[in-house]
């Protein structure tokens, strides 16, 4: 009975409609990548059906691993998640040190319109939470010491919406970390200025903003569907096709679209691509077959981690060395 | 027919002698006398009408702390309270509680309940620093009473004081409280004092140790019935709501001795009926099964083994009953902190007087019950330190300024700044030091309680989601 309660929970994201891959979410990218290449790109249905369903890609090495480090991911998850920092101790901070404040004052904006307060509330917090994603996925890319953890998010060479697992252990705790960190501040400040006016706006008890990322196909940017916007909307939201040249091997497309949900992040600090219809290649272009080997995915951070630290502490004498 | 009558005695027979084999169970009392010699005609050696008594001088207090017109009858007023804090000379009207509606009261005066009886005499009277001046708490209560007469309804609006609820909580704990944890159910329970094998004084119908536990249990102030009520059914009681449920022995009338609920047992049930915590389950059951020990011995001295058992259920008492008061001081901070919220979104001065006036309530029930929890056995050290210090020797008053500590007359100062918004930040730290002193569960008003429904809401959509 526990064994089957345990596998069960393994599972459990494909039917919570707060993760991505809820079997809802699912279905529906199917049906909006149906749409497209029928509509847009002149398929016929049973061409469409078997592209979207390539066994090459399904079934692929790289592929075939994301299904493992899920497997092995959602274990060590629920190992490790008890540990972490929480969401309540942090906006309980925040909301103590509001008080310190001689301006503003705790409840002051209570008889605020109800409808404006959790819309606001709604939108500051989804806004909040994905320049943080932009945030961090930048410095995952631009740290050597990060980037070895994430590298083994972009060593997939095909994706598909299990791709969104493939992540180091260590990365799990950083984007959960940053969640914590984002939202509990919003919260209290929230509180603290609305009382028990804030709420928020939900369907299917998500975020209703997160809820119209997911069931626009949030799954498709990690597959080869390639769906690009109208160019005006790729610089307000990132298309599949944009995460895609994201994962792109081309020199020209690195540090490129490091939005999660937004693109204005990427517009803003200049490091937006626009899609293009292309062929793109996925992964690191490195040696072949690394992209599978679950020993080098799970421990080569650890290794490179440890060569970055003793460069760092080693050269400083080194330099002195030279300057003698 | 016979047979059908003889199966109907049949059960009506079993019927109630099982009723009266649970409801024996579940009642404080009736227990036989069973101490050695004993020459006279009672049949339960249960007793503990003085604690009553104390209550009701308690309750009476309360009532009359409220009756000042400002000065004008000071005098008068700080007689009679006086009165009622050291006990009279003759028989004293129970000022409360009285009849209300269908809740008839069968006792109208205290010599009715028990003669001769005072609180000043069983009240706490160590260091009280909770209180400017470096008194005692015997003498904190006096220089309430003095002040509570000079005060206008029990109200001091300027320096933010509710007489009647300062007097009322901290008389909880400096009588009640102290008197059960740290006397009773304290050194009472050893073996030379107060033994099982004698009685309690000559003559009398209970044996020592008998009486030092019926003592305790007066001091609860719950109603011999409480256990068998629910937590909803305690309150109402002590609320005087319910006449059926108050009155077990169905003669109409609620017999102060044993079928009302007094202040203790009142917050017990208080916090019992969020339905996170038992304290009055836990604290009756303790205390019944703690009486049947007693009585099991038979009249003859408890052994080692006895008393380690008793004390263990003495434990339990004291417990619960800290956690009690905790619970009621971490209520009305709650209460105070919304209470600021209110009077800073009062739109006219008419809502803003009545907000201050609740706020000024709750905080004089929030302070009290932080002195009754250093009334007790428990040195309660930091903790007591840091609370006083966040709660302060008055609220933040209308003008912003706190009371800073009394001059050579007796007279409040209050040469101290503090904004609101740090009196509610204060008010949070209040919280969490009684949460994390006490450990307790009821938490009622818990001013974070929504930050914590609110992180509950939200979609964490998981680490493991990256782009």
């Amino acid at each position: 009975m526990e064994y089957l309660e345990q596998i069960t929970a393994i599972f459990s994201d494909f039917i919570n409609p707060k993760k991505r891959v809820f079997v809802g979410y699912l279905v529906l990218s199917v049906l909006i990548a149906l749409v497209f290449l029928v509509a847009m790109r002149k398929s016929s249905t049973r061409g469409a059906f078997g592209a979207i369903f390539d066994r090459k890609i399904l079934f692929s090495r790289s592929s075939i691993a994301d299904y493992k480090i899920f497997v092995i991911n959602q274990v060590i998850t629920m190992l490790v998640s008890p540990l972490l920092l929480t969401q309540i101790a942090i906006a309980t901070a925040v909301f103590f040190f509001l008080h310190r404040f001689e301006f503003v004052t705790s409840g002051q904006f209570e008889q605020a319109n109800a409808a404006v307060v959790v819309g606001l509330f709604s939108v500051t917090l989804f806004v909040v939470d994905d320049l943080s994603k932009y945030m961090l996925h930048r410095w995952m890319h631009r740290f050597p010491i990060l980037w070895s953890i994430h590298k083994v998010h972009h060593s997939a060479t095909t994706m598909t919406p299990i791709t969104v697992y493939r992540v180091h252990p260590l990365e799990a705790v950083l984007y959960a970390s940053r969640g914590t960190l984002a939202q509990g501040p919003v919260v209290a400040v929230f509180l603290f200025l609305f009382g028990s006016t804030v709420s928020l706006a939900t369907v299917v008890g998500v975020n209703v903003l997160v809820f119209a990322f997911h069931v626009t196909g949030s799954n498709l940017r990690h597959s080869h569907i390639q769906i690009g916007y109208w160019r005006w909307l790729e610089r307000l939201l990132i298309s599949p096709a944009q995460h895609q040249i994201h994962h792109s091997v081309a020199e020209q497309h690195h540090d490129r679209n490091f939005g999660a949900a937004l693109a204005i992040w990427d517009w803003m600090f200049g490091t937006l691509h626009l899609s293009e219809k292309q062929e793109l290649q996925f992964g690191l272009g490195g040696k072949q077959g690394a992209e599978s080997d679950l020993k080098v995915l799970y421990l080569q951070p650890f290794l490179d981690i440890t060569r970055i630290a003793r460069r760092i502490v080693t050269r400083p004498f080194q330099r002195l060395r030279s300057d003698v | 027919m016979p047979r059908t009558s003889l199966k109907l005695t049949t059960a009506l027979v079993a019927s109630t002698f099982f009723a009266s084999a649970t409801n024996a169970a579940e009642t404080y009392g009736p227990f036989p006398v069973t101490v050695k010699g004993y020459e006279g005609n009672k049949t339960n050696s249960v007793s503990y009408s003085g604690q009553i008594a104390r209550h009701v001088l308690h309750d009476s207090l309360k009532k009359l702390a409220s009756k000042g017109d400002g000065g004008g009858n000071a005098v008068e007023i700080e007689a009679a309270l006086l009165l009622y804090f050291n006990g009279a000379e003759g028989d004293l009207d129970i000022l409360a509680p009285t009849s209300k509606g269908d809740f008839t009261i069968k006792q109208n005066t205290l010599n009715e309940i028990s003669e001769g009886k005072n609180i000043s005499g069983k009240f706490y009277d160590g260091a009280m620093p909770a209180w400017p001046g470096d008194l005692t708490g015997r003498e904190v209560l006096a220089h309430m009473i003095k002040h509570a007469s000079q005060s206008e309804g029990g109200y001091d609006a300027a320096n933010g004081y509710d007489w009647g609820q300062l007097i009322s909580k901290f008389t909880m704990g400096a009588m009640a409280y102290n008197q059960a944890v740290d006397n009773y159910l304290d050194e009472k329970l050893e073996a030379d004092t107060k033994p099982n094998g004698k009685p309690y004084k000559d003559g009398a119908a209970y044996t020592g140790k008998e009486h030092v536990w019926d003592e305790a249990f007066g001091y609860f102030g719950a109603a011999a019935h409480s256990l068998s009520l629910s937590a909803e059914d305690n309150y109402n009681i002590a609320k005087m709501k319910d006449l059926t449920v108050a009155d077990a022995n169905g003669d109409g009338v609620v017999d102060l001795k044993t079928e009302y609920v007094f202040g203790p047992a009142y917050y017990a049930a208080g916090a019992d009926k969020t339905g996170k915590t038992t304290y009055m389950i836990d604290i009756m059951t303790a205390f019944i099964e703690g009486r049947k020990l007693i009585t099991s011995a038979q009249g003859e001295s408890l052994t080692d083994e006895q008393r380690a058992q008793l004390k263990s259920y003495a434990a339990t008492i004291e417990e619960n009953w800290e956690k009690v008061l905790a619970e009621a001081a971490f209520k009305y901070a709650g209460s105070v902190y919304k209470d600021i919220t209110k009077i800073g979104e009062a739109a006219d001065d008419e809502t803003r007087a009545k907000a201050y006036r609740a706020y000024v309530k709750h905080w004089g029930e929030l302070k009290g019950f932080a002195m009754a929890l250093q009334s007790g056995k428990n040195n309660l050290g930091r903790t007591a330190v840091h609370l006083n210090r966040l709660i302060g020797y008055g609220p933040v008053t209308l003008d912003e300024t706190i009371v800073s500590g009394i001059d050579a007359d007796g007279n409040f100062v209050r040469d101290r700044k503090l904004s609101w918004s740090s009196y509610q930040l204060n008010m949070l730290r209040v919280q969490e030091q009684l949460l994390n002193a006490f450990g307790i569960e009821a938490r009622a008003n818990d001013a974070t309680a929504e930050l914590a429904g609110l992180v509950e809401s939200l979609n964490t959509d998981g680490g493991a989601e990256t782009d």
